[in-house]
């Protein structure tokens, strides 16, 4: 028997499912109740859009009124002045909508996220305002009136079967945008938002994540607006005001941003809402403030995460068998990439930071760059990773010049990296922090995953046991089934090795790996190093950690003050009169000197 | 095209630069875009509104007054809406959903105090609004001053910012770890900011009062086109705020006179993407790089 705790939700679901596939059972055909229905669900649909994109990614929508605006006008229009059939109206509908979407929004996504909200307020409110001027087009304040129900075969669809339908559509995106979630598409839109360097490093590209997050948002507004078009039958530049983007915003809050269930919970509630203010109708936008600015302070997950958690404290967990750990897989070699440095500055306003270093780590070798505070190690790091545009040099990958690349090109050259501060995304397992370093590696298209063909499911399945794979082989496998926040900051460390090494990476750029680990852990992380190493992975070590850098590396470069002070074999390094000034000063020099 | 349309574009644009100027002055330490800018805007306009011409207070009294007041509104705004919401985490962007019902509850309560009737301003004396003839241009005598108070106050907060305050403000924008390292604190420049960055506000909403009335619509209008000022000009830099208001001005007042004033809100948009996609950091800014 399934225990209670996975039971309920499953129960509670196929209960929702029922009520809804029953309900025109019990009502009249002409009635309010199924038209309300019928029109929450059209609010649901855009509202699981709206989440994907505010919730998931992170872009929040102050202007979504005006796509499901762009939908409903599609179909008023063309079933009406054209007579198209609804259904390729819709398909029309859709596309417009994510089509002029993205026209306006594609600045935003590459700077920060406050400015996607401005776009889309703008562009409502410049869409809502072009409607009332295009008279020719739209009919002004009038409105387009009489749109005609939907047919297929010779039917036409009377208030049940539209019903229905909206029912079914709904289902459709809930399932489609379920499937995303769990997939790539859904720990990348999630790392955009709570993350991003997390994201560059596993090779993806913040703007396009952005972008495929806003046009699957901007199509399901699309689809709603079209069955919106074909309930009320009339379309007036009234139907789209601010407000109603408001209104979209405060019911995914209401529900739970970022969750599955909670753009439903929060339509469902909304729908009460206006039912008990009635006679308050003037106060209506000075409660919703009210309501959105309490649940952000209060509840930031909304009735979806309320209910979550008093759910848990109701029943405990059963403590969760740790995922079976693979067995000792036998991991492949790794080709390693070389990596050649020369004449490389970099100025930040009056600071360089860097001034003609040169250093080079041949393929499969361990090298390390050591040095004092500031003295531009880290810098070194992310220009040869890309996260920095350096002044003057070069920087050769196997072979190849990547200065100026972008990160993410970088990383999907096969360089992988971890920071200073371990940078996993807190809120995903530590298995789907692994699995995320995959990105670039996973084939099946947003398609696949969103229908969840058999191909995908392979692929997801056969990445989740190689990602298990290397958490086993740093160490940490009976954690990956806990949030990576809450794992200890050493752990953290090694999952962020085990992330880069699921991305096929041939060169691993470490920023100060030992910083914070205690001395077993320490012990521990040698030993990974090397076996890295011995797979034949290139390794570049940024360490303050003297004796492991002895212990590991075949060359030290020593940088100070932005150049290279030494360079050599770590014995003779160390032992360099300038690297110990560097390091311990004049004094400390002279006092440690034999008389 | 008349020289008319440009001068009331300046005009116009001076407001939109002062609007740029006072969301500068908050984000600069905070990292946060007050949506709720635009109605502290309309805010300042419709007390100062209310206590000159109802309860009769000098100028000079109710000017002050009302900045302190809308200011004071600025920092429970800090304190309830921002500061809970960074405390929880510095990257996150939940303060744009609780600015943005911020905005919501000020626009509604002043529409129920105050109602919807615009409230007519007189301008300071021996200002007026009567149309001087200037040869090709007709401008009032309190519009040309506003647009020299305008280059006066951007001149002022930009000298403000070299201040020992004002570079401790910068340095928090850059890195606020490192600035309170060095002693300065974070949170008592984020809850000046938001004082003063409302204050300002105040005052943008008092000097437009004149020209545009005070009533609840000039919230949301004038927050877009502050906004579409401040990121045309690099937001952070008042210079160039000054000139993307002047940028936006002419645009608008160019684009309505040609097209239809319908277009109005079109045009600037249609400016501000494009401007966005050839220079994402705006005309007067460079590109700032991340730091990991």
């Amino acid at each position: 028997m399934m225990p209670l705790r996975a039971a309920a939700p499953l129960a509670l679901q196929a209960a929702a499912l029922a009520v809804a596939l029953a309900l025109p059972a019990f009502v009249g055909a002409n009635s309010y109740a199924l038209f309300v229905a019928t029109q929450l669900g059209i609010y649901t649909i855009a509202a699981i859009g709206l989440n994907l994109l505010s919730g998931y990614a992170g872009q929040v929508s102050l202007g979504h009124a005006a796509f499901v605006a762009i939908g409903a006008y599609s179909v008023a229009l063309l079933t009406v002045d054209h007579h198209w059939s609804f259904w390729a109206a819709a398909a029309v509908g859709m596309g417009l909508a994510a089509g002029l979407g993205v026209l306006a929004a594609l600045p935003a996504f590459r700077l920060n996220t406050w400015y996607f909200a401005f776009i889309t307020l703008a562009f409502a409110l410049v869409f809502e305002k072009m409607i009332v001027e295009w008279r020719w087009l739209t009919k002004g304040f009038a409105g387009v009136v009489g749109v005609p129900p939907p047919s297929a075969f010779g039917y036409e669809f009377g208030p049940r079967p539209l019903y229905y339908t909206v029912v079914l559509v709904t289902i459709v995106a809930f399932v489609i945008v379920r499937n995303i979630i769990d997939s790539r598409f859904g720990r990348i839109f999630v790392a955009v938002r709570d993350v991003e360097p997390a994201a560059l490093a596993v090779g993806a590209s913040p703007q396009r994540t952005k972008l495929v997050a806003f046009v699957i948002s901007a199509a399901l507004a699309g689809i709603a607006g079209a069955f919106f078009a074909v309930q009320k039958t009339v379309v007036t530049p009234d139907d789209f005001t601010a407000d109603f983007s408001i209104f979209f915003l405060l019911t995914i809050v209401l529900g739970g941003l970022g969750t599955l269930w909670g753009p439903i919970i929060g339509a469902l509630v909304f729908f009460l809402i206006p039912e008990l203010l009635t006679g308050m109708e003037s106060w209506r936008m000075f409660i919703y403030g009210v309501i959105l600015l309490g649940l952000m302070l209060f509840a930031p997950h909304g009735l979806y995460g309320a209910l979550r958690q008093a759910w848990r404290r109701l029943t405990p967990p059963t403590p969760r068998a740790p995922a079976e750990v693979a067995q000792r897989t036998e991991h492949p070699p790794i080709a390693g990439l070389s990596l050649e440095i020369s004449g490389l500055s970099k100025r930040f306003g009056g600071v360089l930071a860097l001034d003609g270093v040169e250093f080079s780590a041949p393929a499969g070798s361990c090298c390390a760059i050591v040095g004092p505070n500031g003295s531009g190690k880290t810098t070194l790091l992310n220009l040869a990773s890309g996260y920095y545009k350096p002044d003057a040099g070069s920087v050769k990958i196997g072979g190849i010049e990547t200065l100026g690349s972008s990160a993410q090109k970088i990383a999907a050259r096969g360089v992988g990296r971890t920071f200073q501060t371990p940078r996993l995304i807190a809120g995903l397992t530590a298995l789907d922090n692994v699995v995320l370093g995959a990105f670039m590696r996973e084939r099946a298209s947003l398609l696949s995953i969103a229908l969840r063909l058999p191909y995908a499911r392979q692929e997801a399945r056969r990445l989740r046991e190689e990602a298990l794979g290397f958490l086993h082989f740093v160490g940490v496998a009976d954690r990956a089934e806990t949030e990576a926040g809450e794992t200890p900051h050493g752990q953290q460390r090694l999952i962020e090795i085990a992330r880069a090494m699921m991305g096929g990476t041939r060169l691993i750029l470490l920023d100060e790996p030992a910083a914070g680990l205690s001395m077993v852990e320490l012990e521990r992380l040698e030993l990974l190093i090397r076996r890295i190493c011995n797979l034949g992975a290139t390794i570049v070590i940024v360490e303050h950690h003297l004796d492991l850098v002895a212990n590991i590396a075949s060359y030290v470069v020593v940088l100070d003050h932005g150049t290279a002070l030494a360079a050599g074999k770590p014995a003779s390094v160390f032992n360099d009169a300038r690297v110990m000034r560097a390091y311990m000063g004049e004094r400390a020099l002279q006092a440690a000197a034999p008389a | 095209m008349d020289f008319d349309v440009v001068a009331h574009g300046i005009v116009a644009g001076s407001l939109y630069a002062l609007v740029a100027v006072s969301f500068n002055i908050l984000y600069r330490p905070t990292n946060v875009f007050n949506f709720a800018q635009g109605e502290l805007v309309m805010l300042g306009a419709m007390i100062f509104a209310s206590i000159t011409s109802l309860a009769g207070m000098p100028w000079f009294v109710a000017f002050a007054a009302t900045l302190i007041a809308v200011g004071l509104i600025g920092l429970v705004e800090e304190r309830v809406a921002v500061a809970p919401i960074l405390a929880r985490s510095q990257t996150g962007t939940g303060w744009v959903i609780t600015t943005l019902a911020v905005s919501l509850i000020i626009s509604n309560l002043v529409g129920r105090v105050w109602g919807p009737d615009p409230i007519l301003v007189k301008p300071p004396q021996p200002l007026s609004m009567e149309t001087l003839d200037l040869g090709p241009s007709h401008l009032s005598s309190y519009e040309i001053a506003l647009v020299l108070v305008t280059i006066v106050l951007v001149a002022i907060v930009e000298s403000a910012y070299r201040t020992l305050k004002g570079k401790a403000v910068m340095a928090v924008a850059e890195d606020r770890e490192a600035a309170l390292l060095r002693g300065i604190d974070p949170g008592s420049l984020g809850r000046w900011s938001f004082f003063l960055g409302a204050a300002f506000a105040a005052m943008t909403g008092i000097l437009a009062a004149p020209i545009l009335y005070a009533s609840t619509a000039l919230g949301p209008d004038l927050l877009l086109k502050g906004f579409a000022a401040a990121a045309v000009g690099s937001i952070g830099n008042n210079r160039g705020a000054l000139i993307a208001g002047y940028i936006i001005g002419i645009t608008e007042a160019v684009g309505a006179s040609l097209l239809s004033p319908g277009y109005q809100e079109a045009v600037i948009f249609i400016v501000v993407l494009t401007v966005l996609l050839v220079r994402p950091q705006g005309l007067f800014g460079s590109p700032n790089a991340r730091t990991v």
